[in-house]
């Protein structure tokens, strides 16, 4: 993205030359910045630093080239550093970081001073290079920002992939698309003029071919703007980590739906109301650390950023779980500004006294801090994204967070828009958000007034019927034919749907759509204005607006899904490491336990779990483990095992069932010694023991071990000639976990142990391959005091000596 | 010099002076597109050059019935907080150097003028009213309806 203060002069080729240096090396700090935090939180992630380095070493060869000496040792400097840490010859640690940050921050300040003046202003750098200097054991007390999962591995592959890529300045791109939209519409004139003429078949067709190109390049000049919003996102983290720093908070950052595409423009006056919000979330919102702590709050603040496409909009939301507006502080705030009056503040009601913040000069905090309150109000915010088409909603939950959303219609961008007609009058509806088009008149649709609002039924499914001349306030048209009359269904977003009837369905057709102006946007009822190809500006419906307009429920029964639920739900996930799996155990107490060491419930008949050897395990699937149970319930019916999974083994703990998911209480009162519970912990006022996964896989882990190695022992049965050890031995041979194959079957494997029927032979070992021998003999006697034999039917003799002979792996 | 450039055109029946720097263009429109449940000061959209344009009003906008707009009527193009706009003129008059100065508005306006006016410019014997096109545009959001 070209930062526009960077840019200087354009007069030679050599300013040419700086221009695009200054422009790459500003979309590469703030790349690098946000890596590098990323980093930090995840030093062992070899990828990231091995792109970080990539990008540093970038700027350094630029810089080389166009001879500036001071970027070019700064870059060194931070390459040098971070070629020690991929080299293994230095740690990554808070103060490597914050030097490496230091020095882009440098680099930043030396190109904005580039840009000014076309050249390199003297300076000493020492100070920031020694930063990075290695410090022999460097109190490492900085501040860590919990875990910033800034973007998938793969998502930064096709990242330095797009590097490849040259500039264009914004106003060629634009003059361009005005060009080919320009072409389109002669094309157009022409194209009618060549049917009205007449002209013979052969000049039609060349014309073709040529509207076909023209079509193409429309297409690839659109593509030209379009950027996913990632770009917008990647300054972000470092945004958060030093102000999380600078403030002593914990700021857990996070981002999703980077892959969302939209217009550059509109990137651009995104960008600034976006990084505001964050400030001031982080500022404002986000408690200090003993305020969260006395709310009951996880020390660590979520803050995440998102963006999704719904209807015909871009949805960016900007989510912190802070404390929330408090309406009545904004209310006694306003007074105390004299922006309103008292008398006008008790008239406010609770969404106007929200709104307060948008106020010219309002700022949320008590008192004006250097990072958020510096004049740059939610003011400036709303009109940035008001100019271009798009609004600014708040969701408050006071104590609980803010989430602010930005909608910015999708406009600027091409979509597939359906034509429709109603009033006498062509509009657009977008493609995407039309499911199904049926003729009101058709066999299939049966329209029903209920109660002064229409129904439309279509093969069993009811919707809300609008007609789209009663949402416009006008009349019918009276060349409308009845017989054209169509429905077309259409799902605004997720869960939602009504149909929509019109006077006519047109075409589809590809269009440019470009906001409109803002009186028009503030009715509710369109996203856009888009010229089509017969160069009459058509209006772009806003199917979610129509909808609220109409104040029509049009959530499909039983799949409305709440959208704050399901943001609780995403930032619940995101914070598995500290819950707790509430469950009674079956003794009927109520405990708890990490939900992150659990692998799953499962849910087993009663018989999958038998006794063996003093201990009790599972058979799930074709495993078995282990079972934290005195003994084997028995019975008929099922019963639920959480497995818990510490990487390398397994263990079930059997319990009657699963309460609930909290969120792990802060305070756990540890109990006096270690043992099966950790702790107690207060869960809605009441205690919760703790359980410890630690102990429990402590006392397991052999038999743990056991169950989950690749290979169970394999025991051989041979001489086995009237089947006594396939039918008796077999059966108590595999329930204490070793693998069984008689005497004839082939076998790859060599046998840990072979079992033999008869007493001939004196030895126990089998000479010839190495493979202990048990001998079972048929007489309870044992023959003499060498007689190494074990009475078949002594079970635990037995198993005694297999345990001997293979050296005690099962328990 | 541009700053005693003035616009005269007769619009909402009115002879004004608008300053040339804050005009964009002044063309011709066919018939508009009507935006339903537009404020009524909206008069429709049309194109020029791959651009779309709203039409505005300014009878509606100081307070007289809408009038309907003709085939072939000239507007005057601005651009406010970068949308296109265009007001209806009744009539175009001139481009012409105005090189008395703005005063200060003397005597009661209509309130729908008054809102829209700046200041009076004498030229050629008329005091003629100075007004912002971009007042056109802003304020009857807040006011009209």
């Amino acid at each position: 993205m070209v930062k526009p203060q960077f840019l200087g002069r354009t007069d030679t080729a050599m300013d040419d030359l700086l221009n695009d240096f200054l422009a790459e090396t500003a979309e590469i700090l703030a790349e690098a910045g946000g890596a590098i935090v990323a980093w930090e939180a995840d030093p062992a992630d070899r990828a990231q630093l091995d792109a970080i380095f990539r990008l540093v070493h970038t700027i350094k060869g630029s810089s080389g080239f166009l001879a500036l000496p001071r970027v070019t040792a700064l870059s060194h400097a931070a390459e040098d550093a971070l070629d020690q840490v991929r080299r293994g010859n230095r740690q990554a640690n808070a103060a490597l970081v914050s030097g490496v940050l230091g020095i882009l921050d440098r680099l930043g300040d030396l190109c904005t001073a580039l840009g000014q003046d076309g050249a390199e202003p003297a300076g000493d750098d020492r100070e920031v290079i020694g930063a990075l200097a290695e410090q022999g054991a460097a109190p490492d007390a900085s501040f860590e920002v919990a875990g910033v999962p800034l973007r998938r591995d793969d998502d930064f592959g096709t990242e330095l992939q797009s590097w490849r890529s040259i500039r264009v300045p914004l106003p060629l791109l634009d003059s361009v698309m005005t060009g080919v939209t320009d072409i389109v519409l002669a094309r157009n004139e022409f194209a009618r003029m060549l049917r009205e003429s007449g002209a013979d078949l052969s000049v039609i067709a060349s014309f073709d071919r040529l509207s076909d190109s023209i079509a193409g390049m429309r297409q690839s000049v659109s593509q030209m703007r379009m950027q996913r919003i990632d770009k917008l996102f990647a300054p972000l983290p470092r945004i958060v980590r030093d102000l999380a720093q600078d403030l002593g908070k914990k700021i857990a950052f996070q981002t999703s739906g980077g892959e969302v595409e939209l217009d550059r423009e509109m990137m651009e006056n995104i960008r600034d109301p976006l990084i505001h919000i964050v400030r001031n979330a982080i500022d404002h919102g986000v408690e200090p650390l003993e305020d969260r702590v006395a709310a009951g709050k996880d020390i660590t603040a979520t803050i995440s950023v998102s963006a999704r496409q719904s209807g015909n909009q871009i949805e960016i939301a900007i989510q912190d779980d802070g404390r929330g507006l408090s309406p009545d502080a904004l209310v006694a705030k306003a007074v105390a500004m004299r922006a309103i009056t008292a008398a006008e503040a008790r008239a406010l009601g609770p969404k106007e006294k929200l709104d307060l913040i948008f106020r010219p000069g309002f700022s949320t905090a008590a008192e004006v801090t250097a990072i958020s309150g510096r004049g740059v109000g939610m003011d400036i915010v709303r009109a940035n994204v008001e100019k271009i088409g798009g609004i600014v909603e708040l969701r408050n939950e006071e104590g609980r967070g803010l989430t602010i959303l930005l909608r910015v219609p999708m406009t600027l961008t091409i979509i597939s828009g359906l034509m429709v007609r109603a009033a006498g009058q062509y509009f657009a509806i977008p493609r995407g958000a039309v499911r199904e088009i049926l003729l009101e008149g058709g066999d299939t649709v049966r329209i029903d007034r209920v109660g002064g609002g229409e129904l439309a039924t279509v093969r069993g499914e009811q919707y809300p019927l609008l007609r789209l001349e009663s949402v416009l306030g006008r009349g019918r048209h009276h060349g409308d034919d009845v017989d054209d009359r169509a429905l077309v269904i259409v799902r605004p977003g997720q869960g939602q749907s009504y149909a929509l009837s019109v006077a006519a369905i047109h075409d589809h057709e590809e269009l440019v759509i470009k906001p409109a102006a803002p009186m028009i946007m503030a009715t509710g009822l369109y996203a856009g204005t888009t010229l089509p190809d017969n160069g009459r500006p058509v209006l772009l419906l806003d199917v979610q607006g129509m909808l609220a307009a109409s104040a029509i429920d049009a959530s499909e029964a039983g799949r409305s899904h709440d959208r704050m639920a399901e943001a609780e739900a995403e930032a619940a996930a995101a914070r598995n490491a500290a819950q707790l799996l509430l469950f009674r155990d079956t003794n009927a107490r109520v405990r708890g336990v990490r939900l992150s060491v659990i692998e799953r419930v499962e849910e087993v008949p009663a018989s999958a779990l038998f006794e063996s050897a003093g201990r009790v395990q599972a058979q799930i699937g074709d495993e078995i483990f282990p079972v934290h149970a005195a003994t084997a319930p028995g019975g008929e019916g099922s019963l639920k095992l959480l497995r818990l999974y510490d990487g390398q083994a397994v263990l079930c703990y059997p319990i009657a069932e699963v309460i609930d998911i909290v969120r792990l209480p802060d305070a756990v009162q540890p109990s006096a010694a270690p043992g099966l519970v950790a702790g107690v912990v207060l869960v809605g006022g009441e205690p919760v023991e703790l359980i410890d996964p630690f102990w429990l896989m402590e006392q397991y882990a052999v038999g743990a071990a056991a169950a989950t190695a690749l290979r169970q022992p394999l025991c051989r049965l041979a001489d086995d000639h009237d089947g006594w050890g396939d039918n008796f031995l077999a059966p108590i041979l595999r329930s204490a976990g070793y693998r069984v194959i008689s005497g004839d079957t082939p076998s790859d494997e060599a046998p840990d142990v072979l079992l033999c029927f008869t007493a001939e032979g004196a030895r126990s070992r089998d000479a010839a391959d190495g493979v202990p021998v048990i001998r079972l003999r048929s007489s309870i006697a044992a023959a003499g005091p060498g007689d190494d034999t074990v009475y078949r039917y002594d079970r635990q003799a037995l198993l005694d000596a297999l345990r001997r002979q293979i050296g005690g792996q099962v328990a | 010099m541009m700053e005693k450039l003035y616009l005269i055109a007769r619009i909402a029946d009115t002879r004004v002076a608008l300053r040339s720097r804050a005009i964009h263009s002044v063309v011709t429109v066919g018939t508009p597109v009507e935006v339903p449940a537009a404020p009524p000061h909206v008069a429709g959209l049309f194109a020029l050059r791959s651009r779309v344009f709203t039409l505005i009003d300014p009878h509606v906008v100081v307070g007289l019935p809408p009038v309907p707009v003709a085939p072939g009527q000239r507007v005057i193009v601005v651009e406010v907080a970068q949308h296109g706009y265009a007001l209806l003129a009744d009539e175009i008059e001139d481009v012409c150097f105005i090189d008395a100065p703005e005063t200060r508005i003397a005597g009661k306006l209509l309130p729908g003028w008054a809102r829209v006016a700046d200041a009076m410019i004498e030229h050629q014997d008329a005091s003629l009213l100075v007004v912002d096109p971009s007042h056109f545009i802003t304020l009857p959001t807040l006011k009209a309806a």
